[in-house]
């Protein structure tokens, strides 16, 4: 009722974008691995909102297939040699089997979800994590266990998404991050655009409904076991396609990474941008992946100056307190998240200009 | 208008970005030739040389992060105080990883564009997950790990022995000793990770030599009960234990192990022990048969570089442990400190100047007692291993059982490359 | 067979301790309706005093001041943050709770740093053997403890005034408050109880054959989730089998690791996670817990 005319929108909306692209033109390599990490979090976030925000199927456990995603992408697009095995499959297929892996995976997992409800589900969904860990620790051959096995990097032909093959534009070199960014901005773009189709239409609110009055969705002819499923698979080809990301960005698949703290991570992302909506899911691993980043960067580097054992927070301390507090804050105060605050700031500035008028 | 604004806003804070965001990524970063004609690499300038530290200072592996820091801490400032390298000044850059793989490759990321070498790396798993980036960019690293993985790169330089010629050394002196007979069996319980992988395979090698069997018993890093591993090695009455395991795991096999009933000795490499262990219940079965083979001198022998570093850390950090960790951390300043002085000699402080100059050095002497070669990667730089034990009195917590020795055993053996 | 007699007294003590934690979990979750990610600080917190103490006021006094710190923390989260949650959507207090978790483990962490903290217990390394089996005293310690903590608070829970409260109000809230029932004070009393007895289960965590409390030990306390889940999130009863169930599968999987060797290295941590969803398989409310009945 009170939104900006459309113009004003899509000017903005362009100007956002041209931001995004000169990115890799002027940030240095810590910003650029960390926007990729950001970026990767958000198509994993939108996935994890698409089941536990819109669909109310609490999952601890997408992590798993991030690490599903990232490791199948190894596995498909390595060549076998005496340590390891892969099928040495051209790099876009494996990245794209990948993705439907993960998805196989989650539609195996999903009658058992389907059988489960709230906490129970959750915790359930943790224990893959757990058998996760088990499996990439013990699989050596294909995993490379602890130390993890090297990542092939994208090639497209035209285009390798690694340092080698120069590629300079407007006199400004750009290596495996910066071809990377251009390539997780599409993928973010699409993703993001699928998600909200997803989340307008029909099955949105069908999986809305499932969320809310389960029974009354099945007695209205929803078919609510089918799209419990559906939405686990989407979700975790989500989870998958972030995994893939995350894989070309470390160059070296280590187990540790896709453990318990990353799925707690994706959860706090999705409540503290905003439950059940794309932007919030977003605007949630942003904040979640940066202000770490952010806080070690900026705060000194030699903790130990101080005087030992004195009231001292080092910075990767004052890094999980704030982000700690930020949850615990977030949840209690902003009920809508971080997206939902925004939406509400910008209905009120416009009520105001409107009442003005 | 009011829309006008906002447009002009949007364009503004597009503008503002694309200028505040401005590095010199378009002119190609750091470089060139400093004043006195020195070739410049990245994180040199005239006046400093910037050295990264990705440590570990808040998760599992604080204190040896701590001992470590504080140490490189120490050396840079009396070498600065004697008047810096090159002309420069050393600039320690430090950043908590805490031992976790995204956050070391964020401080990577920043550190690699800035900083000269990177003196200290904590977590084997996450040089390995750096190895190919460190290799392309040419850094010279040194990896706070000592596991054969990390042999075969030509910028990771790791300062003493892999845990498995450590093993094998160990091993050796138990059978030398008498107190491991030939056809006997050792339990080895040992992590799974590839501390735990790269000790094993010493174990193996001179089980096989010695004509030992070795019972196996795989720990996670996180179980801190090891009564059903440690009981189960007493039942089976094995001549001997290995341990390549933590500290706290440590304790508490050993005192399990005692508990049951065994009577052999207990020997871990030089991750199982911590002094912190003698203030806790587990001192009686630390103080007695527990023996732990390590590169590392300890910091209480009568030598001078030793009195040196003493001296130095009481007086910077005063009532602070002075473990081995302080000892390794100032001696990865003085090998990187050699390094940064022949490459000044050549007038090259580029990265392919300093490792030119590094890879030179085969007999590097920081008074210690033994050298190290450095002009191969693809085994360790030395092969002696100490034998100590737990010592309540001593500074360093330990005690020289057998001085540093190659083995006989060892000579004939070839670290695994990754 | 002595082995496996040991690993089964082995288990069972553990899993005693396991139950003390997941019967806390369940406590707070029959009165709340809260999943409390924040026990594990519960845990550390009451460790962490015990151990600051002992060394002052002798052990027994400083394990009380732990459980009654613990106990006190657990109510102030209760007050302080959770109850101020504009929402009542609990799967959205769960999260606060996590972020709880957060602040109160990496203070606590910092303050333990990297030491091993002794928490003064009497047993240390004794050991009684019989018939070829030694067992530690602590393990026959903690067996003896948690049954005794746990059966009295079962009995609390059936006869006394507090447990019929409880129990009404994780029946039916409002009917309950509409009663009379506090509903404000049985949550307070159910997180103090909650965490008076991660207090005790960190003491047991802590001792012989463990060398003492140190960052790593609130890990401990996240095998108390499937505990609680499988053996159903709203029984007490449930917390306890489950307890047991997770505390045996640990100890047989580690004693058996060899001949187990084709499934992997490194079972004891993923075999309790295994079992949980194999028993939601068959039951998906846990073993005791009741399953959910909508009304349409």
């Amino acid at each position: 009722m009170f939104e900006s005319p459309r113009w004003v929108r899509i000017s903005a909306l362009v100007a956002g974008v041209a931001l995004m692209l000169l990115v890799p033109f002027y940030a240095d390599t810590f910003w650029m691995q960390a926007g990729l990490f950001a970026i990767a979090a958000a198509i994993g976030a939108i996935g994890l909102n698409l089941l536990t925000g819109a669909t109310g199927q609490l999952s601890l456990g997408h992590a798993f297939f991030l690490a599903v995603g990232a490791y199948g992408y190894v596995y498909f697009a390595s060549e076998s040699d005496n340590h390891f095995v892969g099928l040495g499959l051209p790099t876009p297929v494996a990245a794209i089997l990948a993705v439907l892996l993960a998805g196989l995976v989650g539609g195996i997992f999903s009658p058992i979800a389907g059988r489960l409800k709230g906490t129970y589900l959750g915790i359930a969904t943790l224990a893959l994590i757990f058998i996760g860990q088990h499996i990439l620790s013990n699989a050596e051959s294909v995993t490379g266990s602890h130390n993890g096995r090297q990542v092939p990097p994208l090639d497209l032909g035209f285009l390798v998404f690694d340092d080698s093959p120069e590629l300079v534009v407007a006199n400004v070199p750009l290596g495996a991050f910066e071809r990377l960014w251009f390539l997780a901005l599409i993928l973010l773009v699409i993703s993001a655009w699928v998600a909200r189709g997803v989340l307008r239409g029909r099955p949105g609110r069908a999986l809305n409904t499932i969320r809310d009055h389960e029974i009354a969705a099945g007695v209205m002819g929803v078919p609510v076991a089918r799209y419990r499923a559906a939405v686990f698979v989407l979700s975790s080809m989500y989870a998958g396609l972030a995994g893939v990301i995350l894989a070309l960005v470390f160059r070296q698949t280590v187990p540790d990474y896709f453990g318990i703290i990353l799925a707690l991570d994706y959860l706090a992302m999705i409540v503290i941008g905003g439950l059940g909506t794309v932007a919030g899911a977003m605007i949630g691993a942003v904040f979640i992946t940066l202000l770490p980043q952010v806080l070690t960067r900026y705060s000194d580097g030699l903790p130990l100056v101080a005087a030992p054992g004195s009231g001292g927070f080092s910075p990767a301390e004052a890094a999980r307190i704030i982000y700690g507090a930020a949850v615990v804050a977030v949840v209690l105060f902003l009920p809508g998240g971080l997206f939902g605050m925004w939406t509400r700031i910008r209905l009120a500035v416009a009520a105001r200009r409107h009442r003005a008028v | 208008m009011k829309l006008n604004i906002r447009m002009s806003a949007a364009v503004l804070a597009v503008l503002l970005a694309a200028a505040t965001g401005c590095s010199d990524k378009a002119t190609g970063g750091s470089g060139g030739t400093g004043k006195d004609g020195v070739k410049h690499g990245p994180g040199v300038t005239d006046t400093t040389i910037k050295l990264g530290v990705i440590t570990d200072l808040t998760g599992p592996y604080a204190p040896l992060g701590k001992g470590l820091t504080q140490a490189e801490q120490l050396y840079v400032e009396e070498i600065n105080k004697a008047g810096g390298i090159c002309g420069r000044k050393l600039e320690l850059v430090v950043r908590d990883a805490g031992y976790d793989v995204q956050k070391s490759m964020s401080a990577y990321s920043e550190l690699q564009g800035s900083t000269l070498a990177i003196p200290q790396l904590i977590g084997s798993h996450v040089a390995s997950a750096l190895k190919t980036r460190i290799n392309s960019d040419k850094v010279l690293t040194i990896p706070m790990a000592w596991s054969n993985t990390l042999l075969g790169s030509e910028y990771l330089q790791i300062t003493g022995p892999t845990y498995d010629v450590d093993m094998i050394n160990g091993i050796d002196w138990l059978v030398k000793t008498g107190a491991v007979k030939k056809g006997g069996t050792l339990g080895h319980i040992y992590f799974d990770n590839d501390y735990g992988a790269s000790a094993l395979l010493g174990t193996k090698y001179a089980a096989d030599k010695h004509g030992l069997k070795v019972v196996e018993q795989k720990i996670k890093p996180t179980d801190t009960d090891l009564t059903n591993q440690a009981g189960a090695l007493a039942k089976q009455k094995v001549d001997g234990i290995l341990l390549s395991v933590g500290p706290a795991q440590s304790a508490s096999a050993a005192g399990v192990a005692r508990v049951a009933g065994f009577k052999g000795p207990i020997l871990g490499s030089n991750s199982a022990y911590a002094k912190q262990l003698l203030a806790t219940k587990a001192k009686p079965a630390l103080l007695q048969g527990f023996y732990i083979a390590t590169a590392g001198i300890p910091i209480q022998e009568d030598l001078p570089a030793l009195k040196k570093i003493r001296d130095g850390y009481a007086a910077k950090f005063p009532g602070q442990p002075q473990d081995s960790a302080v000892v390794t951390g100032y001696s990865s300043g003085e090998i990187i400190g050699n390094a940064i002085k022949k490459a000044c000699a050549s007038k090259d402080l580029t990265r392919e100047g300093l490792i030119k100059a590094h890879r030179s050095t085969n007999a590097f002497d920081n008074g210690q007692g033994g050298t190290l070669d450095f002009t191969y990667f693809d085994k360790p730089p030395t092969l002696q291993t100490f034998i100590v034990q737990p010592d309540e009195q001593a500074i360093s917590g330990t005690k020289i059982v057998q001085n540093r020795t190659e083995s006989e055993l060892v000579k004939g053996y070839k670290v695994p490359l990754a | 067979m002595t082995k496996f007699i040991e690993l089964v007294v082995n288990g069972l003590s553990v899993g005693s301790v396991y139950a003390l934690i997941a019967l806390g979990f369940v406590i707070i979750f029959k009165a709340t309706e809260v999943v409390n990610f924040a026990h594990a600080s519960l845990l550390l917190v009451g460790g962490y005093i015990t151990a600051v103490f002992h060394d002052d006021i002798g052990f027994l006094p400083a394990l009380a001041a732990g459980m009654l710190t613990a106990a006190v923390v657990g109510m102030l989260v209760e007050f302080l943050v959770l109850r101020r949650g504009r929402t009542s959507d609990h799967g959205v207090l769960a999260i606060v709770t996590i972020g709880v978790d957060i602040l109160l483990t990496t203070e606590l962490v910092r303050r333990i740093g990297t030491d091993v903290l002794d928490l003064g217990d009497p047993w240390g390394s004794q050991s009684v053997t019989f018939a070829g089996i030694t067992i530690p005293q602590t393990r026959i310690a903690a067996l003896l403890v948690a049954t005794v903590l746990i059966t009295a608070f079962l009995l609390a829970f059936r006869y006394t005034t507090w447990g019929v409260a409880m129990r009404a109000a994780a029946e039916d809230s409002e009917t309950a408050s509409l009663m009379g029932i506090k509903l404000s004070r049985v949550s307070l009393g159910a997180w103090a109880v909650a965490g008076a007895l991660a207090a005790v289960a960190a003491l047991f965590l802590t001792v012989f054959p463990t060398p003492g409390l140190d960052r790593n030990t609130s890990l401990v306390a996240l095998k108390a989730f499937p505990a609680a889940i499988l053996g159903g999130l709203d029984s007490t009863t449930g917390a306890l089998v489950g307890g047991l169930i997770v505390g045996l599968t640990e100890s047989l999987a580690t004693g058996y690791q060899d001949q187990l060797h084709f499934l992997g290295h490194g079972l004891s941590g993923v075999a309790p996670y295994v079992v949980m969803v194999l028993i939601l398989l068959a039951r998906p409310a846990g073993l005791f817990g009741t399953r959910e009945l909508t009304r349409v």
